[in-house]
């Protein structure tokens, strides 16, 4: 095993090894570091904005890298990405893949390399490591880092341990390597200066800026919708997840929060209307479940009651019948416990295959109103438009009759 | 024919500039992208006598002494960036005005403040040593930096040395620790 430092480089270990990207966190305003890999051209660009292989997109068209793991694990504990490489696949322009790291939101959170505990690149493969790196990081002001290139010097793939890169984080990292980012408000074109002389080969026909955000949807930027990927979409899972504050044996702390020992049940449901005009809930409160492969082709999982399930709650939408449903409206509520919703740390995510998960975060919520509307799923021409609504509501009859959903509603319990 | 040598390559270079008159040595790599410290890479000459130490303090050809031997070794400027195609130093020898008593020519290249910036070549782009018999231009021996002496902050690249009435090139590739300093050191230059 060879141990690269900074500037070092060594032999790969044939054409096919997997490389992990291991590291433990000691800061706990780091949420994750977001592991890609470039796939780049003698020029040190891309060829294509599919040759960027990160969260959203798992892997390049050739299949030569795929984004294999990713296991986040708690503070203090260690977590990974991997990407396995088979570089007989790649095409023969490919002279060199950058991996990458960047921490996520480091600019508001002011932190940087340095506020990570530790950060090791290896190159694996069956029978063991072959190289590593253990990447210097105290003192790093980036936030953005190239790890390690993989470069193709007199036909013989070869790894650098690099441990360059960026204080401004993941866009201008992405841009160096010449991809095209997806930035809110797009700059005008009209003020556009005369391009720089154009290589040769034409830019590939009019293709989309790559989204670095795991698109979290705020005030300023509600909605988003996602390209159609032919008549499917797979599995759309919703997942709400918060903290669990509260130590169960009660006391002054659990008196303090929750309404005593229970702490707060935070309660995942949907409204949902279908193409034919039926409409109806799914949420634990009534044991209205629904049904993944029948109308309405929701289902929710498991009803985490205390918030101390490390996933929280899920609920899957049968994609593949996507144009048998009109709108679906997400919402949490507070079952149990004082409706104090900062204190929950609630975010809802929704996952559609082949696309950024989308983060909502239930921080602005107003004490008394136990009921959120977080985001509203509408069928646009087959599409899956993602509306943020993060409205809060006394009750969901409140939430109905607000979107014009027209159910009958009664009380229930658990 | 360009020599292209590998780490330690101490290969004697007759065959490949007969009759060499006016040699170039010439630095060339790539201005840093990422965020940090500049790359700034220096070359510089020491003209020796019999003894391998300069006969005096000029002697020491770098970016604050640009001419030596009365101008028969000159320092073509400091490039601090790596800004520019092509090399972005060099030095220019012209062998036959150089003082009978100097018997050798010494080539190296540093990092400038590599410990306080924790630099090394092979976190440098494209940094490679060469040397040019410049009637010709013919490529005598060329060292990649950053793939061959990745770790290493300065090297001594080669020397040119009297052969009887010729001048001969011999390409060292000797990494050396201490930097530019205790080269010069080494070498016997009195440094402030």
């Amino acid at each position: 095993m060879t141990a690269l430092t900074m500037g070092g480089n060594a032999p790969l270990p044939g054409d096919d090894f997997v490389v992990s990207v291991r590291w433990k966190l000691k800061s706990p305003a780091i949420e994750e570091i977001d592991v890609s890999a470039f796939v780049l051209t003698a020029s040190g660009k891309v060829a294509s904005d599919d040759d960027m292989i990160f969260y959203g997109q798992r892997a390049d068209k050739t299949g030569a890298v795929r984004m294999t793991e990713t296991n986040r694990s708690a503070l203090g504990g260690t977590n990974e990405a991997s990407f396995e490489f088979d570089l007989r696949r790649l095409p023969s322009a490919a002279e060199k893949i950058a991996i990458t790291g960047t921490i996520n939101d480091a600019q508001t959170k002011r932190v940087s390399f340095t506020d990570v505990a530790s950060l090791v690149v290896s190159v694996m493969r069956a029978g063991g490591t072959a190289v590593t790196f253990d990447v210097p990081v105290t003192g790093m002001t980036e936030a953005a880092l190239i790890l390690g290139e993989l470069y193709k010097r007199n036909g013989q793939w070869k790894f650098r341990a690099v441990g360059q890169g960026y204080n401004g984080g993941l866009k201008p990292l992405a841009e160096g390597f010449g991809v095209k980012i997806d930035d809110a408000p797009p700059p005008s074109n009209t003020s556009t200066p005369t391009p720089p002389p154009v290589p040769p080969a034409p830019p590939p026909p009019s293709a989309a800026p790559v989204s670095l955000s795991k698109v979290t949807l705020t005030k300023a930027q509600p909605k988003i919708s996602l390209a159609k990927k032919g008549t499917s979409f797979g599995e759309i899972k919703i997942n709400l997840n918060w903290n669990k504050r509260t130590k169960s044996g009660g006391g002054v702390l659990g008196g303090l929060f929750g309404g005593g020992s229970k702490g707060v049940d935070l309660d995942l449901g949907c409204l949902f209307e279908l193409k034919d005009g039926s409409k109806g809930v799914v949420q634990a409160l009534g044991n209205v479940f629904g049904n993944f492969d029948h109308a309405p082709f929701i289902r929710l999982l498991s009803d985490d009651r205390t918030g101390a399930s490390t996933d929280g709650e899920w609920m899957r939408i049968n994609g593949s019948r996507w144009n048998d449903i009109r709108r679906i409206m997400i919402y949490t509520f507070i079952y149990d416990g004082v409706a104090n919703w900062t204190e929950t740390d609630g975010v809802v995510t929704v996952y559609v295959p082949d696309n950024a998960p989308i983060e909502v975060k239930l921080d602005e919520g107003d004490p008394s109103r136990r009921n959120c509307a977080i985001v509203l799923l509408e069928n646009v021409s087959g599409e899956i438009s993602v509306k943020r609504e993060v409205q809060y509501f006394t009750d969901t009859q409140k939430l109905d009759r607000h979107y014009d959903w027209g159910l009958r509603w009664v009380s229930g319990t658990k | 024919m360009p020599v292209s040598l590998s780490k330690g390559g101490n290969v004697s270079l007759t065959k490949e500039a007969p009759g060499l008159k006016n040699l170039l040595v010439g630095l060339g790599w790539k201005p840093r992208t990422t965020d940090g410290a500049a790359f700034d890479l220096d070359v510089s000459v020491f003209i020796v006598g019999e003894n391998s130490k300069v006969r005096k303090d000029e002697d020491f050809v770098f970016y604050n002494n640009k001419l030596g031997d009365n101008g028969a070794v000159e320092h073509k400027g400091d490039n601090r960036t790596g800004e520019g195609e092509g090399d972005d130093e060099a030095v220019a020898i012209d062998l036959s005005r150089v003082s009978a008593d100097v018997k050798r020519l010494i080539f190296a290249v540093t990092i400038h403040e590599a410990d306080s910036r924790g630099q090394n070549f092979g976190q440098v782009g494209d940094a490679y040593i060469r040397s040019l018999n410049s009637d010709g231009n013919a490529e005598i021996a060329r060292y990649d930096l950053s793939e061959d002496y990745s770790t290493e902050t300065a090297l001594v690249f080669g020397e040119v040395y009297r052969n009887g009435e010729e001048w001969k090139m011999k390409a060292v590739g000797q990494g050396y620790a201490g930097g530019l300093a205790a080269l010069a050191k080494d070498f016997g230059v009195n440094l402030a």
